[in-house]
């Protein structure tokens, strides 16, 4: 039961990580990035390459991960959302537009990881951290379990507390709000979109790293099962709300196991796209968001 | 001509086929619903088309008639579902619905054969067959999108509460458009069950609203004629690509990305412009008809 729990406190973290970016970005920019699961499975792969070559300890690799994320993300919005938003007639059909250039986009890092490894699962099996295990309570937990608790709580409330207090995250908040007015009252909004998907980027890289640690090995494709998970988590917490996404994310990872500990079939799927389908239906402005504000 | 057939049936045969999928999302576009349920009813579809070819030996056109029947009332209730939902909401919704028709067929046992899916649905459909539905289905759109049934699902689309003034029932409409995209998905699914003998939970995945997205995407998503020419490059464009070798899908992932940013009309919608600034300039250049095409023009094609 006990150990369960920490499974479920470690897949919640994972989901939190992977989601934080995504929220943000779609709570503040008003960007569905649909390429974000090919941002966390590309920063991986980048990682898993170069430490096949060199030895790199974890710390290294981390850095790279969020690296290779960020430029990813940052090149994505420069070449794709950009040039859709300006073209767009509407905030409203471009938002559709950003959808479907989000999925032809992540086609092509998922399309140049999976030709690389054959489609294979791929790890850091060069890396020279070593995972140590902890036998507590008769409980066991790996370091990088404690590390991805960490990292996402730390990080989580730190979004909190950078968006609801500095003034780069009351302009954030203000961009999401009403753009036009926002622009008048001196934001960058290109320069601060800009470094939202940097960061979202960067949290996507940094979810892939410790995810490829937590689980030894992951598949290209495993971008897009997250992608939908974190859309779960982001609604089922409230577009725009930074709290709602972690609790989300945790109601989720607890749900998923229990689904998955008191079943016999192959359910555990069910539960993400169930949630957002009821949420979606009953109350879909999610547990903290706000009523939508129709962005013009 | 007769060798050419021979060898390029499958292909030929995914080609009505994927034109009638990609048909299941491009008619709720049409009528401004961002629908993928098309593909959830793709798979309900094939599943009792399977079911019932398999275990009570039904004939092809009962069997398929069976799923389009099962697949309409979901899609009705569907529409009844999620009729307060709209835009972003109701796309992640439906896709949603897509992800839940696999996972059911995932834990259907024996019913629906679990993760390794149904075999043996052998059926006496045809290559004709294909073509004469697929026919009938183009020949039924085309006239939808002319006329006054033409104007009034471009009037709920472009603006529904100027629809719905006009005494145009907009709630009607957009269930309609639920439902038919139900009927032609679980079609298109019936029959390539029956034409491939096998369905397994994992061709019914994400990847295959992506695909069917693609097809409408860069062919144009204004009319039909858009969803046969993006369901014939994406079916052929693989063995196109062949001479790039590994680096195949690269290429691929390439042309979505780059018609879904700077083609947004897709092909038709290219095509379509580039006759109508010919047509125009051929106009300045001397003929007197100044007129009729420019209010033809906004008839036909506002943009999305």
């Amino acid at each position: 039961m006990l150990q369960d729990l920490i499974n479920a406190l470690s897949l919640g973290s994972i989901y939190l990580l992977f989601a934080l970016g995504m929220s943000l970005v779609w709570g503040t920019v008003g960007i569905l990035n649909f390429a974000h699961g090919a941002i966390f499975m590309f920063a991986a792969f980048v990682s898993s390459v170069i430490t096949d070559q060199v030895r790199l300890p974890l710390p290294a690799l981390i850095v790279i991960g969020a690296a290779v994320g960020a430029l990813l993300s940052v090149a994505v919005q420069l070449l794709a959302f950009q040039p859709i938003m300006r073209r767009a007639k509407d905030h409203r059909s471009g938002e559709m537009q950003i959808l479907i250039g989000g999925i032809g986009v992540a086609a092509i890092p998922l399309a140049i990881a999976e030709e690389v490894t054959g489609s294979n699962p791929f790890g850091f099996a060069g890396s020279s951290y070593v995972t140590s295990t902890f036998s507590l309570l008769g409980v066991r937990v790996t370091s990088t379990q404690l590390m991805v608790v960490a990292a996402a709580l730390v990080i989580g409330i730190g979004v909190i507390v950078w968006l609801r207090f500095s003034r780069s995250g009351l302009a954030l908040r203000s961009i999401g709000v009403d753009p036009e007015t926002a622009s008048l009252m001196g934001v960058n909004r290109r320069v601060l979109s800009l470094s939202t998907m940097a960061v979202a980027g960067g949290l996507a890289g940094l979810a892939g790293v410790l995810l490829t640690y937590n689980l030894g090995a992951i598949t290209p494709e495993s971008g897009d099962v997250l992608l939908i998970k974190a859309f779960a988590a982001v609604i089922l917490g409230g577009v725009g709300s930074m709290a709602g996404v972690i609790v989300g994310a945790y109601v989720l990872a607890v749900a998923e196991t229990i689904v998955l500990t008191q079943t016999s079939g192959l359910w555990v799927d069910a539960v993400s796209f169930g949630f957002i389908f009821a949420v979606l239906l009953f109350k879909s402005e999610g547990l903290f968001g706000r009523r939508e504000v129709r962005r013009t | 001509m007769i060798a050419w057939y021979d060898t390029n049936i499958i292909l030929i045969q995914s080609t009505f086929v994927g034109l009638l999928m990609a048909l299941s999302l491009q008619v709720p576009i049409r009528f401004g619903v961002f629908s993928f349920a098309g593909i959830g009813c793709y798979g309900i579809g094939a599943y009792v088309a399977a079911i019932m070819t398999i275990r009570y030996e039904w004939p092809a056109a009962a069997a398929i008639g069976a799923g389009m029947l099962i697949a309409g009332v979901v899609g009705y209730l569907l529409a009844l579902t999620v009729r307060r939902l709209g835009g972003l909401y109701l796309g992640m919704a439906t896709i949603a619905f897509d992800l839940i028709v696999g996972v059911l067929a995932v834990n259907g046992g024996d019913l629906t054969g679990g993760p390794s899916g149904l075999f043996g649905a052998l059926a006496d459909v045809t290559t004709l067959h294909l073509v004469l539905i697929s026919a009938v289905v183009i020949g039924l759109l085309a006239y939808s999108e002319r006329g006054a049934i033409g104007r009034r699902v471009e009037a709920v689309r472009e603006d529904p509460e100027l629809a719905a003034s006009m005494g145009i029932d907009v709630r009607r409409h957009r269930q309609a458009a639920f439902v038919i995209s139900a009927l032609l998905g679980a079609c298109a699914g019936g029959l390539n069950v029956l034409l491939r003998t096998t369905i397994a939970p994992t061709d019914i995945g994400f990847s295959l609203v992506v695909l069917a997205l693609t097809m409408i995407i860069v062919g144009g998503s204004r009319s039909w004629a858009g969803a046969l020419i993006g369901a014939m490059i994406f079916t052929w464009l693989p063995g196109f690509l062949e001479f790039s070798g590994q680096w195949q899908k690269v290429i691929y992932g390439v042309i979505v990305a780059l018609a879904a940013i700077w083609v947004p009309g897709g092909l038709l919608g290219m095509m379509t412009d580039a006759y109508r600034s010919w047509q125009r300039s051929r106009r300045d250049a001397g003929s007197g008809d100044g007129d009729r095409t420019p209010l033809g023009s906004r008839a036909e094609g506002t943009p999305a």
